[in-house]
């Protein structure tokens, strides 16, 4: 099944063409890794995918056009995390999370005891049930990361959309939060888009790997596809190596 | 630079017609001048057009460097005299030595301008330090100050009556010259300032990369930015001594310029000066076109502003680079009460009992006095529709602002910045000069009138895609802008209708009604109440646009919600407190630093200190001055201004 059908998309801004008639199907209930070098357009395809931002051409997210979508419907079935999330000044974790809830029960609904259900286990899932009474500013950065994965987790959405979601991590927070998404997509039957830098990190925690340059499609493939030398070369540009770790899996280095 | 071969020779051709059109009836004087063998007209030529027509080639170079260099040195295309309060300050300056020391002024008006635009200049740049010079921020601080001396000088001309309404009539920035000395003095400034502005070319070039990459290439960023802020500064002050204000021409020039491709710093810093000459003597020019067929004195100044407030909102959609993230939170991590109702319950008890006790007591001749049941009886009828009238404007205001804070996650977002009050004082001067003698009726409807065009305007604004928040206080800022420029050409024919509204400007309680206080009242809660149903907006928005927008917030209706509620709150409270009084910005973060979080509980609590620091000024307005009253409005500001900036200019954390 897919989950984006992608025709003939394009985004300008004045003096550059940030992806230039893209035509691409994403398939569903995978982990999808979108990279590319800096300015390839990958982040401004996620920015389309999630209405942030307009562009021409044909979009459908789960076989309707986007634009046919109501917001709130729109949000129940998908959820966006942006690349810096911004300061939630004196909020608690728990009603960062519970923000979550506002596509089903919107600006005057009730807030029933499915919400509270959702909130709880979201925040369980994400593994920040401890912190429900802190303020988010407090935390460090790879658990404020998983309290707005919680979030995105209480809007039950089945596709997430992540813009960069480790780029400002260290190492053991990256692995953390790659693997937290990974097993959620995994075992709910999610799917998720990811925006990464990192092609190993790529390779490692994602099923499915969209590669840009320069606006448009390169590659498109599983991770085994995307390591080899070839295919790294037309992505970025730069010779690569491929080498392989003692548990059979490949990783990249510039060679 | 294709375009400039045709537009500059042009626009340089325009400004000589018109002044040519203006100089046709006056015959020239022989060379040199000499007064003892010249005609009248001569004389009215040679020493009244002609420095005239040198002297806004001068000022308008010179406001052009000035802009020019503040937008290099802040990296903000929006920067200029004006929009960073450094004009407003040497007009405070220039105000308060004209009456409480007459003698600084032999010395020359220049030093003293000098010290006021230096003193806002720096107390803008302070509190833009803390925000890692934002330029929205920046503007908004820089509008910010610019009030708060503004409404000094007010207050202070208002104390010291009606002679000086001609100060009144000199910030509306009169080119009208008596001899050659204004050139002297200016064409000196211009030649120091251009060629220091020249020194200064290529640290500048090096500092457009930035305060780390520039201190990374071994330049000393402090002192390159004050070298060219106080060049800046002593530039355009010494235009401010010599003229008054002039707004704009600093934002104008650059701007033209760049928009006629020039690319870097050098040609922005030589051409920015001749465009300003050009604007400025064109504006002058088509002043003069009028006044001679009118007769009557209308400043340049007011023109120019005219022309700023609408270019600043064309400028706003061409500013790039928002600001960063977490860039404009005031202070570190505020306090967070777990039990909110226990202390809002608290607020609104102390409010009861000190509007009770505000009823009953007052100040008599030679003491103070509790009044007895006849007297109250007596009293009531005046005292209660002023108490309503205050809490219910304070709690109005105070809503307002908590709103939009919210909706723009900028704290320094008030009612003052939104336009609204801008636009309600026009409609009050519209009605004051339309009618010979208007009702009091007629002169509120005016007034909500005017708010409403403003917040039409800005309403028009929002509805635009994609445009944040942040955009729409400036396009506010722009609305005020004109609002202020309109007003000084009106208050510029300087008779008894000026004073009226000079005075309805500062505030003023006492005329309000019994049913025109409940009316508001009866606003007010409802806004609360409309408050209360969005508070889910209210607490989705302030995480910015992409994450509200991720949630399936509809963008554009809650924007459009909040902002009629705030503008109306504004529009209705304006009426009885004049257009600035601050209470829009200090209630909502007073609220906030006592641990008011939840949305709910921080738009009730904002409700309750407004209303009640309002009652404390209106208190303060009756007692102070006692037997005479001061207006209220301007009392909340003397009170507001100086804890606001305390508080924007200390350390986060």
């Amino acid at each position: 099944m897919t989950l984006f059908q992608i025709r003939n998309l394009s985004v300008e801004v004045p003096g550059r063409r940030l992806l230039d008639d893209l035509t691409l199907d994403l398939p569903a209930g995978r982990v999808i890794a979108l990279i590319g070098h800096n300015g390839s357009g990958k982040s401004t395809l996620l920015k389309v995918l999630a209405r942030q931002m307009p562009a021409h051409g044909h979009v459908a997210f789960e076989g309707r056009p986007l634009s046919h979508w109501r917001a709130r419907d729109h949000a129940r079935r998908l959820a966006f995390l942006p690349q810096t999330t911004p300061p939630a000044e004196g909020m608690l974790v728990r009603e960062l999370v519970t923000l979550g809830r506002y596509p089903w029960h919107g600006a005057l609904g009730r807030f029933g005891p499915a919400d509270h259900a959702a909130v709880a286990a979201a925040m369980e899932e994400c593994g920040v049930t401890r912190f429900a009474d802190r303020l988010v500013d407090t935390l460090s950065g790879g658990e404020r990361q998983r309290v707005w994965l919680a979030m995105m987790v209480a809007q039950q959405a089945g596709t997430l959309l992540l813009d960069e979601p480790i780029s400002a991590l260290d190492i053991s927070h990256q692995v953390e939060v790659m693997d937290l998404v990974r097993r959620m997509c995994h075992a709910q039957g999610r799917s998720a888009v990811i925006v990464l830098h990192e092609v190993n990190m790529a390779a490692r925690f994602c099923d499915h790997v969209v590669a840009l340059k320069a606006g448009r499609l390169v590659l498109q493939g599983s991770p085994a596809d995307l390591m080899r030398p070839a295919a790294l070369q037309a992505i970025y540009g730069l010779p690569m190596q491929v080498l392989t770790r003692d548990d059979g899996l490949p990783v990249a280095i510039p060679a | 630079m294709t375009a400039t071969r045709t537009i500059l020779p042009l626009a340089a051709a325009a400004a000589c017609l018109l002044w040519l059109l203006a100089a046709r009836q006056l015959p020239l004087p022989g060379w040199p001048l000499d007064p003892e063998g010249m005609s009248l007209g001569q004389i009215r030529m040679g020493f009244g057009l002609m420095p005239r027509g040198v002297i806004a080639l001068l000022a308008g170079a010179a406001l052009g460097l000035s802009g020019a260099i503040l937008q290099v040195v802040l990296r903000n295309p929006v920067a200029d005299p004006t929009t960073l309060g450094i004009s407003s300050g040497a007009q405070l300056a220039l105000v308060m030595a004209t009456i409480f020391a007459p003698d600084l002024l032999a010395g020359g008006r220049w030093p003293i301008a000098m010290t006021g635009g230096l003193a806002a200049a720096g107390l803008v740049l302070t509190i833009g330090a803390r925000r890692a010079f934002a330029p929205v921020t920046m503007v908004i601080a820089g509008m910010l100050v610019g009030l708060t001396a503004s409404a000094v000088a007010t207050a202070v001309t208002l104390a010291q009556g009606q002679y000086l309404l001609s100060l009144v009539i000199w910030n509306g920035g009169s080119l009208v010259q008596q001899d050659w000395s204004g050139v002297r003095n200016l064409s000196a400034v211009l030649a120091l300032g251009g060629a220091a502005a020249g020194a200064l070319a290529r640290p500048l070039r090096v500092l457009s990369l930035g305060a780390e990459g520039a201190a990374g290439l071994g330049l000393n960023v402090a002192l390159v930015r004050l070298a060219a802020v106080v060049l800046a500064v002593a530039v355009a002050a010494s235009v401010s001594a010599e003229l008054g204000l002039i707004a704009f021409v600093g934002l104008a020039a650059p701007a033209l310029t760049r928009s006629m491709g020039a690319r870097g710093i050098g040609p922005l810093l030589l051409w920015s000066p001749l465009v300003g000459a050009l604007v400025l003597s064109i504006c002058d020019g088509l002043v003069l076109a009028v006044e001679g067929s009118g007769g009557e004195m209308f400043p340049t100044g007011a023109l120019t502003g005219l022309v700023g407030g609408p270019l600043l909102i064309w400028l706003l959609p061409r500013l790039r680079g928002s600001t960063p993230p977490g860039t404009e939170t005031a202070e570190g991590t505020a306090p967070r009460l777990s039990c909110p109702g226990r202390l809002l319950a608290v607020v609104g008890l102390g409010l009861i009992t000190a509007a009770a006790l505000l009823l009953w007591i007052g100040r008599v001749p030679g003491g103070w006095a509790v009044l007895d049941p006849g007297s109250m009886a007596a009293f009531l009828p005046m005292r209660l529709p002023r108490l309503v009238a205050a809490a219910a404007s304070g709690a109005a205001l105070a809503l307002a602002g908590a709103m939009l804070q919210r909706l723009t996650a900028n704290p320094l977002a008030s009612p003052e910045v939104l336009g609204v009050s801008g636009g309600a004082s026009l409609g009050f001067a519209a009605v004051t000069f339309a009618v010979a003698a208007p009702s009091g009726l007629m002169l509120t409807s005016g007034t909500m009138a005017g708010g409403a065009l403003a917040l039409a305007l800005l309403l028009a604004f929002t509805a635009r895609r994609d445009m944040p928040a942040e955009r729409v206080l400036l396009a506010g800022i722009a609305v005020s802008a004109f609002a202020s420029a309109v007003l000084s050409a009106t208050m510029a024919v300087g008779d008894a209708r000026s004073w009226a509204i000079l005075t309805w400007l500062s505030g003023a309680t006492s005329t309000v009604s019994l049913a025109g206080a409940l009316s508001l009242a009866a606003l007010a809660v409802a806004i609360w109440l409309g408050g209360l149903a969005t508070s889910r907006w209210l607490s989705v928005l302030p995480l910015g646009p992409s994450v509200s927008g991720g949630l399936g917030v509809n963008l554009r209706l809650a924007r459009l919600v909040l902002i009629i509620m705030a503008g109306t709150a504004t529009g209705a409270a304006t009426v009885i407190t004049g257009p600035l009084s601050f209470v829009g910005l200090m209630a909502p973060h007073l609220s906030r630093r006592v641990g008011l979080v939840r949305p709910a509980d921080h738009l009730t609590g904002s409700a309750l200190i407004g209303a009640g620091l309002m009652l404390v000024a209106d208190f303060g307005a009756r007692m102070a001055g006692f037997p005479y009253e001061l207006p209220l409005g301007l009392f909340a500001t003397l009170i507001g201004a100086p804890w606001l900036i305390w508080l924007m200019t200390r350390r986060p954390g």
